[in-house]
């Protein structure tokens, strides 16, 4: 049912490339309509709905017969979904490019809980599309069932050598960790909501022998795209600590990819975590959806040698927990591709040897891999020099100014002190002190001109936002 | 043989021979009782006085140094770290130099220099005397001459031996009962020079006369003592410095001070300075062997553009000359080149001849 899906997308996609204008837009809609014809029944039907300048290539009618009968070899000219379902799609996006509807394979050989599977495809596809709005509709077992996929912050990746890529860069729900339990002094405008991407490059793949036997020719690369949730780049004091990375493989139509799960693996043995400064690397096999799409690894820290009140930093929710999102996007260039056919059996040459050509690419792609997670620590390492910093004065700061306050005979000078932080005695001033000192220290805000802060917060809510990043 | 003749001639006409210095100290209390207090204490403040020298203006700026900034945190912290020694310090009427603050924690200071500039900008954000925060500054300059005086503790000072100077006393405010017959005070920049005149008993045989030297750029209490000398003894004040940039800078900062310090200008400059030697001028009038003559570095040059550019030369045409002369000559000279004219000159003739004939600016 994936595979299915995922054709369709490659499908549109290429269809989309193929057919783009000059000019054209790369925004829009995308409807997966999953429905059954009766209650009960075993198979479900699925309609893919496509509108909006993203597609303006889109002929269905060019797509050849073979190629359908390949790709969806139970595609059906007389199921039809409800034109009910169609028209809120219709109404925000525009009138139809593409609609196709197929039926799919017996549900009852389907896993569980193969609708978070779906949702974690269409959810990845959408990070690395941010451009298209992403409607899924489950109606089935008198169900009805209705997510978006919709980008509120987006990001335009480019550089001159590359095509230009639109990323979601919004924070995911789980890492806005400030919109649940804001501080007092710290008003909620001052967060960004979004991230910044890293563009690590370009970097060329050889193409391994079983590949070349099996007809994948011509240029084959990866890009390397790095963003970081939540973003603190306003709070420079703030501590952070990398506790996850998530590593999302996209073949050349930007369609995430499962695995290559065995060259992922040894990912953390080929890190030099200690350089990185990292205790390790785990590959933990979860259930979460979070995990569906893509390999996810979570971080070992050294521990502090001195660590803070740990129900003060509980509270204050420091350090802050980020997570690292790396995209590994393929590209791939054949002079002697020209149809339609051609592009759409490189595409799925590729993700059928993926394994090999990572494998086949080992070192330069680790090294960069590796570069990336680099970069990554060294801001957080650079934010805990400072922490060590700031928290080695503060001490000094906080006993000369408690040793002036204690020894002074003067009950007037006392009491003013007192009363400034609202204590009835010098213990209490003194814990007083510094926690307003640590305050005052961690929470430092510097406006940065690229954060999305919240001035811009109404306008994510009607029209979303994009920046150009780079 | 030349040297025994001018002692003789000097034991047998002192009166004479003190002749001009005498006349200069009169045309100097003159000009003291002429200036009004609206010339110490203008309304409008300029960055530079010939009656005061280098002071504050009013207009300063201010420097913001945060607690949150990890650039500027520790600063913060050694302020604060000072102002709670400070504290302690008035608190228990107890005093402790520079160096003392420093060994406090040197890990937190880091340097010396750390300390010493805080400690000057607390007095100035105070607008106290480093003395009001009973930090003292360890003094380095030497003393020696016709001068008795007590410390503080009563401790009695008498600085007229011959062979060994004593050393600026640590706490020159708390001086009192000062006793001299001296006629004039003689600033020296370099302590070779100093101890050479030492040596060669210089105080004895122009006596009655003090020398100070700060060995070199002058330390604070270095300066308070000369200023403090002025005020009591009110005679003519010398500087015998190197005929270079370097020294003359060094003469300025005894007469019109300096811009770390210009706060405290009143209680730190003494204008009445006249330059006694070497002068430019002095290395042709002199026929000063070419070998004993240095060529100006591109630093003693920048220098010696910068201090062209001074406010001091508005008031001080002849000094303005001298430097000229040193600019377009291009070549600059230590004391100690004298020696190669004759071993003892310096001793002998050019300091006895420069005071009993005027020859100052």
């Amino acid at each position: 049912m994936l595979q299915e899906i995922r054709q369709v997308l490659r499908l549109v996609v290429l269809m989309s490339k193929q057919g783009r204008r000059h000019g054209s837009g790369s925004t829009g809609g995308l409807l997966i309509l999953l429905w059954d014809e009766e209650a009960g029944a075993q198979r479900l039907n699925c309609t893919v709905a496509a509108a909006g300048s993203w597609c303006s290539g889109v002929e269905i009618k060019a797509l050849q017969l073979d190629l359908k009968g390949r790709m969806f070899p139970h595609v059906s000219p007389s199921l039809e979904p409800d034109p009910e379902d169609l028209i809120p799609f219709t109404e925000l996006h525009g009138s139809l490019r593409l609609l196709l509807s197929f039926q799919m394979k017996d549900a009852r050989h389907w896993p569980s809980d193969w609708q978070s599977d779906v949702e974690a495809v269409l959810q990845a596809f959408s990070l690395a599309n941010a451009g298209i709005q992403i409607h899924l509709k489950l109606k089935f077992a008198q169900k009805t069932s209705v997510r978006d996929f919709r980008a509120k912050i987006k990001a335009k990746v480019s550089r001159a050598d590359q095509p230009p890529l639109l990323l979601d860069v919004s924070c995911p729900e789980q890492k806005r960790w400030f919109l649940s339990k804001p501080h007092g002094w710290a008003k909620r405008a001052s967060w960004c909501q979004g991230g910044h991407p890293v563009d690590g490059g370009r970097l060329p793949l050889g193409i391994p022998p079983q590949a070349m036997d099996g007809g994948l020719l011509g240029d084959l690369s990866v890009r390397l795209v790095t963003l970081l949730h939540p973003c603190v780049l306003q709070y420079p004091n703030m501590p952070t600590e990398l506790k996850s990375i998530k590593v999302l493989v996209y073949n050349p139509c930007n369609i995430p990819v499962s695995g290559p799960s065995g060259f992922f693996q040894t990912l953390p043995s080929s890190m030099d975590c200690q350089h990185l400064g990292l205790r390790g690397l785990q590959c933990p096999a979860h259930k979460d959806p979070e995990f569906r799409v893509g390999t996810v690894f979570t971080t070992e820290q050294w521990e502090n040698e001195k660590k803070c009140d740990d129900e003060e930093q509980e509270s204050s929710h420091l350090p802050v927990q980020q997570s690292l999102l790396l995209f590994l996007l393929l590209q791939h260039r054949n002079p002697f591709c020209s149809h339609l056919s051609d592009f759409v059996a490189a595409d799925m040459l590729i993700e059928h040897h993926l394994e090999e050509i990572l494998c086949n690419n080992k070192p330069a792609v680790m090294a960069a891999i590796r570069t990336e997670i680099g970069n990554a620590m060294k801001a957080q390492n650079q934010r805990k020099k400072q922490q060590e910093k700031l928290n080695s004065a503060a001490e000094v700061i906080l006993s000369s100014t408690m040793s002036i306050v204690s020894c002074s005979s003067n009950v007037d000078f006392r009491n003013a002190c007192f009363d400034l932080m609202k204590v009835a005695d010098t213990h209490a001033l003194s814990s007083h002190l510094g926690e307003s000192l640590r305050r005052v220290m961690s929470w430092r805000f510097l406006p940065v001109g690229r954060c999305y802060s919240t001035q811009m917060e109404e306008n994510l809510l009607h029209h979303g936002s994009t920046k150009s990043e780079i | 043989m030349l040297g025994k003749q001018i002692s003789c001639t000097m034991e047998s006409g002192s009166t004479q021979f003190f002749f001009l210095i005498d006349k200069l100290r009169i045309q100097l209390l003159n000009s003291i009782e002429g200036a009004t207090e609206k010339d110490y204490f203008q309304e409008e403040i300029s960055p530079f006085d010939s009656g005061v020298g280098l002071q504050m203006s009013s207009g300063h700026s201010v420097t913001t140094v945060k607690s949150n900034c990890p650039a500027s945190v520790t600063k913060f912290a050694q302020i604060l770290k000072i102002l709670s020694v400070i504290y302690r310090l008035v608190q228990s009427n107890s005093y402790a130099t520079k160096r003392d603050v420093y060994y406090n924690n040197t890990q937190l200071f880091g340097s010396q220099r750390s300390v010493d500039t805080i400690v000057d900008d607390i007095s100035c954000m105070l607008k106290v005397s480093r003395r009001a925060l009973h930090v003292m500054a360890t003094s380095k300059g030497l003393i020696a001459g016709d001068l008795c005086y007590l410390e503080e503790d009563g401790t009695r000072i008498d600085c007229r031996s011959s062979s060994a100077a004593v050393s600026v006393s640590s706490n020159v405010s708390g001086i009192r009962n000062i006793v001299s017959s001296a006629k004039f005070v003689m600033i020296v920049e370099k302590d070779a020079t100093f101890q050479r005149l030492l040596n060669d008993d210089f105080c004895r045989k122009l006596s009655p006369c003090i020398m100070i030297t700060g060995k070199g750029v002058p330390d604070v209490n270095s300066r308070l003592m000369v200023k403090k000398l002025w005020d009591t003894l009110q005679i003519p004040i010398f500087a015998l410095v190197d005929a270079d940039p370097h020294g003359f800078e060094i003469m300025c900062i005894y007469k019109y001070g300096s811009v770390a310090m210009s706060f405290e200008a009143h209680s730190l400059t003494v204008p009445s300075v006249m330059w006694l030697g070497l002068l430019p001028s002095d290395l042709q009038r002199l026929m000063v062997p070419k070998r004993s003559l240095l060529p100006l570095t591109r630093r003693d040059e920048n220098k010696l553009n910068s201090l062209l550019k001074r406010p001091y030369f508005a008031s001080q045409p002849q000094w303005q000359k001298e430097m000229e002369l040193m600019q377009q000559s291009k070549v600059k000279a230590e004391i100690q080149s004298l020696a190669d004219i004759a071993p003892d000159f310096l001793t002998s003739i050019y300091l006895p001849n420069k005071l009993r004939f005027g020859g100052w600016l």
